[in-house]
């Protein structure tokens, strides 16, 4: 029973020790963080193959330039901190660029839009915003709010209504769960799937969007990137240089048109 | 690597204020635990099987499953259904706090009852022998001969339950409550620095179970004052 | 239930790794346990003040922030380890299956130190003063004498280990480990019906469970088996 266990050990070791000396990001195997449960950015389907814009950008940028993918699922919390522990060496997971971010972690150029919208039950009545496009504090009393921690979203509702009754989250299918059972009373989300995978189903029938798109690039960035570590700049450029043909190839659109009936970037981005 | 003790001296205030929310989860769920306990050891110790299967079962069930588990069911799963969320429940089910209330006694109360279970099966018959020679009823021997005993000796099992009940509580962050555990969850989430924050959160609950294991120290003490031998 | 086709190998693939897990952190808890015993029986001032750290520290920690640990710090950790003897080494990495797998075996271990201790204390003296009689050596006395009866003693809180194992699995799914909850995760988000997919993990555990409650109860009539009116 003993050399059982002895061997075990000893295989582990051996596992670590070999996969550690592999080194840092070199030009073959490239670990991509995601969260694996971001529909329809990055999700598992049931035959339990990744999906997802994320999962496409990942691809395509791999293919491009010439390297093996090995995806790593992670919360969403600790997707930084695991990132700077080594876990994995890019970020694809429909992750910000926010100038927050960037002072712990580098970002490749942008290559999907970063928007965030409140939603909330048809049946309440709610007035959040002015015609200006900015919130009205007193009118969020009394709401209970659900965001996901560590987001775009959860920075904004801090420093625009730091007073708001806020639920913080590890995930986000957990947010519209609870919205749904009356848990919560309103999230803020990423609009485009909270129309997709909500709203426009028989789950969403009874909620709709209170109030504008917030895009405020102090806390949305110009756009979500691919996140790395600091100092691999060759590595940036070569992801930005495989960015651009991308877009210029239309291919990022087609990623895009699988899901939306719109693009998700800007062209200029290509430049 | 170098250890950011600023953080820690910022961030130690903000983690202690889930203290209160950690105390509470620990108390309302042993106390409501304990009840549910000594409920589930009568129908166990009751000799009639349609009490002590079903109590056997549930015991089954809770202890064989994972507490994490237990957790979710009772927070994501149960909203699922329509009908819970028009009965009178809702209101206790809407607040995470009281889903994970529910979900730690529920847990607790069967490991709980297993330990009582012990202590009653540790009462030496020659007591409850005399008991009946003194002509004492069932139900008198139970209480004045069975349940002082067994609460002695299921004692030092019960001390590790609460315990292990006070670990159970860090779970509650996983559906959003802002323990301990919540906030330095969200501050490792703004900060980046998991080490740190982590390790000082570890510190803070050893020295709340260490604390106690001091005062069950004083309880074991004191109910075993009679037991010792003098001199 | 037409919701969890296409889930159901998923599922047994996540059971899968609940298995390996288990016998990996199985072999590591025995070995940490009895390491950690040996070191509190010794007459050593040292191993057992470092003993006596290990099980405090690890019993009074909750599993979650030891797991959360291990996955942060272990590469950190371990990094700085191996660039003392070898510089190259950008970092080692310590994947979810074994940062999970190490950190439940040492929290098990911390307790499995305490049942071992108990159980060799429990051995019984005349049954070692006859085998010094008979001109055992000490490793002679120690496989022959101490260490059978010895796991009899034991087994009985070395089951509940096992079963705290298996438990423990679930919340390795927090740092990404592919076992049953973390598909159950994905599952939802993709069919929306948390109820259903945690009940399924539940029972997949509750069927880990029973069928470590059986081996063990197998093991105890093994280990009875020469022994002249059992209780």
């Amino acid at each position: 029973m003993k050399l059982t266990t002895l061997r075990n050990l000893a295989i582990g070791l051996s596992t670590v020790l070999t996969f550690g000396t592999a080194g840092g990001a070199s030009a073959e195997t490239l670990r991509v963080g995601m969260e694996c449960t971001y529909a329809p950015f990055n999700y598992k389907t049931a035959d339990g193959d990744l999906a997802g814009y994320d999962v496409d950008v990942a691809s395509g940028v791999a293919r491009i330039i010439g390297a093996e993918l090995e995806f790593v699922c992670q919360e969403w919390d600790g997707m930084i901190p695991a990132l700077l522990a080594n876990k994995f060496d890019l970020i694809i997971a429909s992750m910000s660029i926010t100038d927050k971010r960037m002072e712990k972690i580098d970002f490749s150029g942008p290559y999907r839009f970063s928007t965030g919208r409140m939603l909330g039950a048809k049946s309440k009545e709610m007035n959040l915003f002015d015609d200006a496009g900015n919130p009205i504090p007193e009118n969020f009393n009394g709401l209970r709010v659900g965001l996901e921690r560590a987001t775009t979203y959860s920075s904004w509702f801090e420093d625009i209504l730091p007073g708001a009754d806020v639920v913080l989250y590890d995930g986000s299918e957990p947010l519209y769960l609870d919205l749904q059972n009356g848990r919560v009373d309103l999230i803020m989300t990423n609009p485009m799937k909270a129309h997709l995978k909500f709203l426009s189903k028989e789950d969403g029938a009874g909620f709709e969007f209170k109030g504008p798109t917030v895009d405020e690039v102090k806390y949305f960035g110009i756009g979500v990137g691919i996140g790395m570590r600091q100092g691999e700049d060759e590595l940036k450029g070569r992801l930005n240089v495989a960015l651009k043909e991308l877009i210029n190839s239309g291919e990022l659109e087609t990623y895009a048109l699988k899901i939306f009936p719109f693009k998700l970037h800007k062209d200029e981005w290509g430049q | 690597m170098s250890f950011d003790f600023n953080l820690i001296a910022e961030s130690l205030p903000l983690m202690l204020m889930g203290i209160g929310i950690t105390l509470k989860l620990l108390v309302i769920s042993g106390a409501l635990g304990f009840i549910l306990a000594v409920c589930l050891l009568l129908m166990r110790i009751s000799g009639r099987w349609y009490l002590n299967f079903p109590a056997q079962v549930y015991i089954y069930v809770f202890r064989g499953t994972p507490i994490l588990v237990q957790i979710f069911i009772i927070y994501y799963g149960l909203p699922q259904f329509e009908g819970v969320r028009d009965s009178i429940l809702w209101p206790i089910l809407r607040e995470p706090t009281g889903c994970a209330i529910l979900a730690l006694t529920l847990n607790t109360g069967a490991y709980v009852s297993e330990i009582l279970r012990g202590g009653v099966l540790g009462v030496g018959k020659g007591l409850l022998e005399a008991g009946s020679a003194l002509g004492l009823s069932a139900r008198q021997k139970f209480i004045y001969i069975t349940a002082p005993i067994a609460t002695r000796l299921a004692l030092p099992a019960y001390s590790n339950d609460v315990i292990s009940l006070l670990k159970s509580t860090a779970l509650a962050s996983t559906i959003t409550i802002a323990d301990m555990t919540g906030i330095a969850r969200t501050i490792v989430a703004d900060t980046y620095a998991p080490y740190e924050i982590f390790i000082s959160l570890a510190i803070i609950y050893m020295i709340f179970t260490f604390g106690l294991q001091k005062l069950f120290g004083v309880i074991e003490r004191y109910l075993g004052r009679y037991t010792r031998r003098e001199g | 239930m037409d919701v969890l086709t296409g889930w159901w190998d998923d599922y047994f693939w996540g059971a899968l790794v609940v298995g390996k897990v288990f016998i990996c952190s199985l072999g590591l808890m025995i070995i940490f346990g009895l390491l950690g015993a040996m070191a509190k029986l010794s007459n050593s001032r040292m191993a057992q003040n470092i003993a006596g750290a290990y099980t405090v520290i690890f019993r009074g920690t909750p599993e979650i922030l030891v797991i959360l640990l291990m996955y942060f710090g272990s590469a950190i950790a371990l990094t700085a380890i191996a660039q003392i003897f070898n510089p190259d080494i950008k970092f080692v990495d310590v994947p979810p299956f074994w940062a999970g797998t190490i950190a439940i075996s040492i929290i098990v271990g911390s307790y499995a130190t305490e049942t071992f201790r108990g159980a060799f204390l429990g051995v019984n003296p005349g049954s070692i003063e006859a085998a010094r009689a008979l001109g055992m050596s000490n490793l002679e006395t120690f496989i022959y004498v101490r260490v059978p009866e010895m796991w009899r003693l034991a087994l009985p809180p070395f089951g509940n280990h096992m079963l705290s194992l298996i438990k423990d699995t679930a919340l390795i799914s927090i740092i990404g480990l592919n076992e049953t909850m973390f598909v159950a995760k994905q599952a939802i988000t993709v069919t929306g019906k948390p109820f259903t997919m945690y009940i399924v993990v539940g029972a997949i555990y509750l069927g880990f469970s029973t069928v470590v409650t059986l081996f063990v109860m197998g093991v105890e009539k093994y280990g009875e088996r020469t022994t002249v009116g059992a209780k």
